[in-house]
Parts: structure tokens; C-alpha cells; sequence
């Protein structure tokens, strides 16, 4: 009773002084909000002269498709619409769009001329009924209009989301054909959507681990073409191919390289033991990072170049550590029960990326740096090897299914553990490496 | 020939055992001089199960191998307890001609149980909300605010205009990611069902049943509190300190709130715009409904200034959205709230 009693005055206190107070407008505070995808209409890019037409259709659908695979974004479909555009520069009907919930509207034309393509797009806001942003124009040739649709879509999603995109980048993978006793294996290179596949190697060696450089104009690897693991680094554009050397007697593996591109981290083993080691590209000299009697592999560099996070079994089980770019003590960061492996770290540099193995399923997952707020993002028979997006938002993997018949295939999922979808590929596809954006 | 050099005939050796006879003396003199067994009346108990800690982040030891924890052990429920009374001798038999009136058997007590665990699985949706709300007709169009259809009569007449039906979309509370999804495998084998309660046990829990009584009481007097409460507060709002009419009660101030909730859409934020808190403010006419060129931004906090700019754009479309019909008001307040500052905090709603 007591406590009532307190609590009424209090609450005739609080509401005197709001009284005395609420001399300005009203106040009130908003917390909790709704997560859903955003409603967007993309009608046709207009043609602007009649070879255009099947273009502007083609790329609009790309641009749409880029936009609703985030899970960010919503579609709303052609037939719901009220008004269409028709012409560029024609005023925005903003009613007409608003009635059927659109948020945002993207307009676009495109000019086809001999071998040359001009796209170019507006978005609008449209319960601000603004445009929001200058219009953009792209040029460059027909064979590119994919990369150009790519570029649309990353502009969009900047504007609205703020962040940069990630459409308009190539991801490199293993492909894969046969079962699984039998499995050929080859290098091959990609959009980010699966599309325009171009293989880099044959596949008469077996081949791994493949790793853009952080211009993506290289790509890092792992042959069996001796026999033994080697590591070669691949020019994308000539596919010529040169082997970094290592040590005499050892095998090497595991390679990535550092943001500015000069250095390359990997795993060396040598009898029964596997430590990491660094090497310059240009002159090919090598330094040890670790000296323990464990397994060190899968290192990562974070991306100012600093520190390296890598897996280890020094205390028993393997888990992730985080050490200096330079060596010495490293720090342990996961703790949760069972294993942890190729630890990949973000773009922007506040999560990891990991493959646990837990009660006989495998997860990918993050964690922050100081391996708190640890995430699983999805669960299955076996997932594996995490690449992060440019923009660092989602992250790609493979999927293994099980049986002497199962398939690899390419996996993205949202950081948010949503939005989960399978990337297609002719071919079976393991060990993805997303590439920086293009330039 | 042809089997020769399969079968062939090598001799097996012989195991030989020497066996010698005792008498039957010696063999009881024997027997006499090894210990009984002694009787163990108390059997160890095994140790206490530990239960399943998997949302526990603790490092377990990591020499050792994994093993499964075992399940509880189920407690002994009430029927395992003999029911123990003291027997009286029995009546001297009586003898009579008259046939035996069959007793009338009692009405068979069940216990329906599930016979499989029922594990909540949350519930999945492209919409993640602060309030989960479940798959609407699909008829109905999608829409903030939930209204029945109306229809044309059939004699032509129309009583009101015809509106199309619609309702909330569908929604989660939470972010519900696959590793988190239930697997469809039962997780526990199915349980035979429980053993009928005794007697002793019905009547054991009949008595254990608690009074609804003193519930209802305390119930009735919280409620006379909070009535003196209401009314209370409800004359100091009344007080005419207030600069124009009477304010906004907090239940309306709720109300309001919960409108340009259930329209700030923060799914296409940056992780940044989501550490960005903007303050917006706005005018409304006298029908609930904003004055778009009014909506402006008066502060922020956090971010940068692309971020700031992500979170107002986020904001000023809830306001429009939600109150392209008009904010549920008083009109008699209008003077409290034709001029609005909203706080839009993210905190809540981050990536985490």
C-alpha cells in the first residue's frame, strides 16, 4: 500500500512538472520500428530509339533483380502500376505511386548505338515527392550492359540505404562437375548474380582456396599440379599464372592477400607442423609469424592491415585468434563450444566471418573482433568457407549437400541472418572470394 | 587332387586340462573358507545430470572430448509411492440368499498429455515489427491501418463508400535466422501416457487448488487505486497551468506513437544511419493529417551527415505514410498537438 502511495505521488509530481514543461510543440519518441523490405517500382527503361527496346527490358530486369535480391527492397509488380513512364523527362505522377505504396521510383533510358550503350536513370522519393539525388548517366559498350544494370543498382541502393553497393563486383570460385569420389574442380570467375561464368583453369589439376587481390585484378591459389600444394598468383585479365615460391620440402596453402596488395599471408607445413607465414610479392621473401607446434592456418588480414585473425589448435580445440600483422602473441576470441575455422575478416573491419562445427552440423556465423555478440546465420550438413561482400553486408559460401551424390552450391545470406538464397551456377561451385567493387 | 590344397588334413591340436577329485569334505572345508559376499543396501546414486547449458557461452575445457548430456532423469511422479494403511480385521462373514449388487464402477479419470514436447518455434516473416501479427486474409490489401470491406448493396444503394478490406501485414517479432529455426525432427521420442492419478491423488489436489477468491479481491482493489489514480491525475491535467486546452493523455501520446511506428521502416539503414537518432518535427492540420513541407529536421545525434540525412529520409516517410489518413487525434486538443517533435532513436532496432 505504501508503495502505491509513493507511486501516486510521484506520478502527480511527474505530471506537474510535464504540465509546467510542455510549453513548445509535443514531444514523443519513437524506438521500435518495423524491418521490412522497401516497395520500389522500375518500369521499363524508356528507348530512345528502336533498337533500344529489347536493351532498356533487359537491363531494367537486371536492375530490379539486383535491388529485390538484397531483401532490402520489394518490387512492386509491372501490372499494379497506375501511370507509366513513357518519356525521361516527363514530370513524375507522384499520386499515382504513392497509391499503390511505392516508396521509391526508378526511372531509366537507354540509347543503343552501333556497339555503344547510354544508360542513363533518376530515382525518386516518393512520399517526399523529391527526387532523390541527381540523375546519373552511364556509357560504354553493348557487351557491358550487364556491368552497366550493375552500376544502376549500386547507385540506387547507396542513395537509399546510404551505404555503398556491391552488385557490380565478380566473385571466384571452384567450379565443380562429377560426384563427389570423382569431382574435377577448376577455377572459375562470375558476376556476383552467377552470371557471365568464365573459367581460369582447366581441370586437370586439382585446384583450391582461389582469393582476389584487393584491386580484384589477381587472383591467389592452390594447385596439386606437382603433386604437392603450391601457391600461384593469376593475372584475371591474361589468365597467366606464376608460382610463389616457398620453402624447400614444405607445402603450402591457405593464401591471402593484404589490403594494399604488396604481401601475401599463408600457412606453411613442414613435417607435422603448420605455422604462418608471410611473403613479399614483389621480391618473394618470406617471414614466420607463428612458431608453436600446433596447426595455424586460414589467416585473414584485417583491413587496415594491422592484425591477422587465423585458426589454431594450440589449446586443444581449434578456434580463432587474432595476432599482430607482424607476429608475436596472439589473443584468443571465440569460446563458444565447438569448433571454429577460416575466419574471414569484414571490409569495414568490425565483424568476423567464421565456419563452426557444432553437434555434428556446421554454421556460418560472426562475431565482433573481440569475439562478443557471436551470431549463427545459418545451420546445415555442412557449410563452409565465408566471403564478405564489398560493402560488407552479406556474406557468400558454399553449401555441401550429403550422400556420395551431393551437390556443392554457392549460398549468400544477409549479416542479419535473413535472406538467405542459393547463387546459380552451371556447374557445382565451392570456395567463393568476393572481389572488391569495379572500378 | 582338385580340393587337395584346400582341405587338407593337418591334425587340429588338442587342449588337455588335468582334472583332479576331491572329496566331498575337502570340497565343503573349501567352499567354507572363502567370504560370503557382503549385502550392499544402498546402491550408489549416479550424479546429478547437468543440464543442457547451449546458451551459455562458457569455454569449456577443451582436452575434453565432447559428450552428449544425458536428459533428466524423469521425477517419480505420485503413483510410485505405495499407498501405505493400517489393515483391519476383517468382519465375520454373513450369509444372506439375496443375488450381489455389482458396484458401479467410477467414471475412468484421463490425463491427456502431449506426447511430444511442445517447443515454441518463433514465428518467421519478411517483416520483422514490434508486435507479431499473423498472416492476414489474403484479400485484403496490405496497410497500416486495419479496415473491414465495405461493399455495394445489392438494391443498388450504397451505404458508405466501398472500400477496399485491409489489414497489417503479417509480421515477426525478431529476427529469426535459419540457424535458429527448429529443426522438424522431433527432438524427444514419444511418452506413453501418464498412469491415472489415485484416488488419494484427485483428492490431494482438489484440496491443493487455490481460491480464486482472494485474486479477485486483490484484483478489485488494485483497480479502486488506480481508479483514484486516474481520477487524480486526471484533475491535475485538468489544472490550468497548461498553455492552451488540456494535453494529450499518455495513452493517447501512445496511440500516436504507435502509428509512426508501425510506418518507420528501418530495414534499408545502413548499420551507421542505425546508430543515428534524428528529431523531426511537423505540423498537422486539424484532421490528424501532416503538413509535408512542414516535416523538417531540428537535431540528430550520431552518425554522419549522410547518415543523418538516410535517417531523416526514413523518418519523414513514416510520418507521411502513416498519416496520409490522419493521426487518431482529439480534436478538442488540437492546440497540444498541431505542432509535433519526434524523436526517431534507432537503438532498439540495430544489427546486433
Amino acid at each position: 500500500m505504501m508503495v502505491r502511495i509513493f507511486t501516486t505521488l510521484m506520478a502527480l509530481m511527474m505530471t506537474a512538472t510535464f504540465s509546467l514543461a510542455q510549453q513548445g510543440p509535443l514531444r514523443i519518441e519513437i524506438t521500435e520500428g518495423v524491418i521490412e523490405p522497401l516497395p520500389f517500382a522500375t518500369p521499363n527503361f524508356v528507348a530512345e530509339n528502336g533498337s533500344s527496346a529489347e536493351m532498356g527490358v533487359q537491363l531494367t530486369r537486371v536492375v530490379a533483380a539486383d535491388l529485390q535480391n538484397t531483401g532490402l527492397f520489394r518490387e512492386i509488380p509491372a501490372t499494379a502500376y497506375i501511370s507509366s513512364v513513357t518519356d525521361f523527362g516527363s514530370a513524375i505522377q507522384y499520386p499515382d505511386w504513392k497509391a499503390i505504396n511505392a516508396q521509391a521510383l526508378v526511372t531509366g533510358a537507354v540509347n543503343v548505338s552501333g556497339n555503344n550503350l547510354t544508360v542513363k536513370f533518376r530515382l525518386y522519393d516518393i512520399f517526399s515527392g523529391a527526387e532523390l539525388g541527381n540523375g546519373l548517366q552511364f556509357q560504354g559498350t553493348t557487351e557491358g550492359w550487364r556491368r552497366m544494370a550493375h552500376k544502376v543498382a549500386d547507385a540506387v541502393y547507396s542513395r537509399i540505404t546510404g551505404e555503398s553497393g556491391y552488385f557490380d563486383s565478380r566473385v571466384v570460385f571452384v567450379s565443380e562437375t562429377g560426384p563427389k569420389n570423382k569431382r574435377q574442380k577448376r577455377l572459375a570467375v562470375m558476376d556476383y548474380d552467377g552470371a557471365g561464368v568464365k573459367y581460369l583453369t582447366d581441370s586437370r589439376s586439382l585446384v583450391l582456396a582461389p582469393r582476389f587481390s584487393p584491386t580484384g585484378d589477381r587472383v591467389l591459389y592452390t594447385s596439386y599440379e606437382t603433386g604437392f600444394p603450391r601457391i600461384y598468383v593469376l593475372d584475371v585479365g591474361s589468365v597467366q599464372r606464376r608460382l610463389l615460391e616457398s620453402g624447400e620440402g614444405s607445402i603450402s596453402f591457405a593464401p591471402r592477400f593484404s589490403p594494399n596488395g604488396q604481401t601475401v599471408v599463408y600457412s606453411q607445413a613442414t613435417g607435422s607442423n603448420t605455422d604462418i607465414y608471410t611473403m613479399d610479392v614483389a621480391s618473394g621473401r618470406s617471414t614466420r609469424l607463428t612458431s608453436a607446434p600446433s596447426i595455424e592456418t586460414a589467416p585473414s588480414y584485417s583491413p587496415d592491415g594491422n592484425n591477422i585473425v587465423f585458426e589454431s589448435d594450440r589449446s586443444g580445440a581449434q578456434q580463432l585468434y587474432i595476432m599482430s600483422a607482424n607476429g608475436g602473441e596472439a589473443k584468443r576470441i571465440s569460446f563458444g563450444q565447438g569448433r571454429y575455422g577460416t575466419p574471414v575478416w569484414s571490409p569495414r573491419g568490425d565483424l568476423v566471418a567464421f565456419t563452426k562445427q557444432s553437434k555434428g552440423r556446421f554454421h556460418i556465423g560472426v562475431m565482433r573482433v573481440d569475439g562478443s555478440e557471436e551470431r549463427l546465420l545459418t545451420a546445415s550438413f555442412l557449410d563452409e568457407g565465408p566471403t564478405w561482400s564489398p560493402n560488407g553486408r552479406v556474406i557468400m559460401f558454399h553449401r555441401e549437400t550429403q550422400g556420395a551424390g551431393g551437390r556443392s552450391t554457392l549460398y549468400s545470406v544477409d549479416i542479419t541472418g535473413r535472406n538467405l538464397r542459393p547463387v546459380r551456377t552451371p556447374e557445382g561451385g565451392s570456395d567463393p572470394s568476393w572481389s572488391p567493387l569495379q572500378k | 587332387m582338385l580340393f587337395g590344397g584346400i582341405f587338407r588334413t593337418e591334425q587340429l591340436p588338442i587342449e588337455a586340462t588335468e582334472v583332479s577329485v576331491i572329496s566331498g569334505e575337502a570340497f565343503a572345508a573349501l567352499m567354507a573358507a572363502q567370504d560370503s559376499p557382503t549385502s550392499q543396501s544402498e546402491v550408489a546414486q549416479p550424479a546429478q545430470p547437468v543440464a543442457d547449458s547451449e546458451a551459455v557461452d562458457v569455454p569449456a575445457p577443451e582436452t575434453t572430448p565432447e559428450q552428449e548430456t544425458p536428459e533428466s532423469a524423469p521425477a517419480p511422479s505420485a503413483d510410485d509411492t505405495p499407498d501405505v494403511s493400517e489393515l483391519t480385521p476383517l468382519p465375520d462373514a454373513e450369509v444372506s440368499d439375496a443375488a450381489p449388487v455389482l458396484p458401479t464402477p467410477e467414471p475412468e479419470v484421463t490425463v491427456d498429455a502431449p506426447e511430444t514436447s511442445e517447443t515454441p518455434v518463433p514465428q518467421t516473416s519478411v517483416r520483422v515489427a514490434p508486435e507479431a501479427v499473423i498472416a492476414p486474409d489474403p484479400e485484403a490489401r496490405p496497410d497500416p491501418v486495419e479496415q473491414d470491406a465495405v461493399q455495394q448493396a445489392e438494391t443498388g444503394e450504397t451505404v458508405a463508400e466501398p472500400q477496399e478490406e485491409t489489414a497489417p501485414e503479417e509480421a515477426a517479432t525478431e529476427i529469426v535466422t535459419e540457424a535458429e529455426k527448429p529443426a522438424a525432427a522431433p527432438e524427444k521420442s514419444l511418452r506413453p501416457p501418464p498412469r491415472r492419478p489415485t484416488r488419494r491423488a484427485v483428492q490431494a489436489a482438489e484440496a491443493s487448488e487455490p481460491a480464486a477468491e482472494p485474486l479477485a479481491l486483490e484484483q478489485s482493489g488494485s483497480s479502486a487505486v488506480d481508479d483514484a489514480l486516474a481520477e487524480t491525475l486526471g484533475q491535475v491535467t485538468e489544472t490550468p497551468s497548461a498553455p492552451s486546452g488540456p494535453p494529450l493523455s499518455a495513452g493517447e501520446k501512445d496511440a500516436l506513437r504507435v502509428a509512426v511506428q508501425d510506418c518507420w521502416n528501418v530495414g534499408s539503414l545502413s548499420s551507421l544511419a542505425l546508430e543515428t537518432t534524428v528529431v523531426v518535427a511537423v505540423s498537422l492540420t486539424q484532421d490528424g493529417k501532416p503538413v509535408v513541407s512542414s516535416i523538417r529536421q531540428v537535431g540528430s545525434e550520431g552518425g554522419t551527415s549522410a547518415s543523418v540525412k538516410q535517417a531523416f529520409e526514413a523518418a519523414r516517410r513514416a510520418i507521411i505514410r502513416c498519416g496520409v489518413r490522419g493521426f487518431q487525434l482529439p480534436s478538442d486538443k488540437y492546440d497540444q498537438w498541431k505542432d509535433i517533435e519526434m524523436t526517431f532513436n534507432p537503438e532498439r532496432m540495430r544489427i546486433k
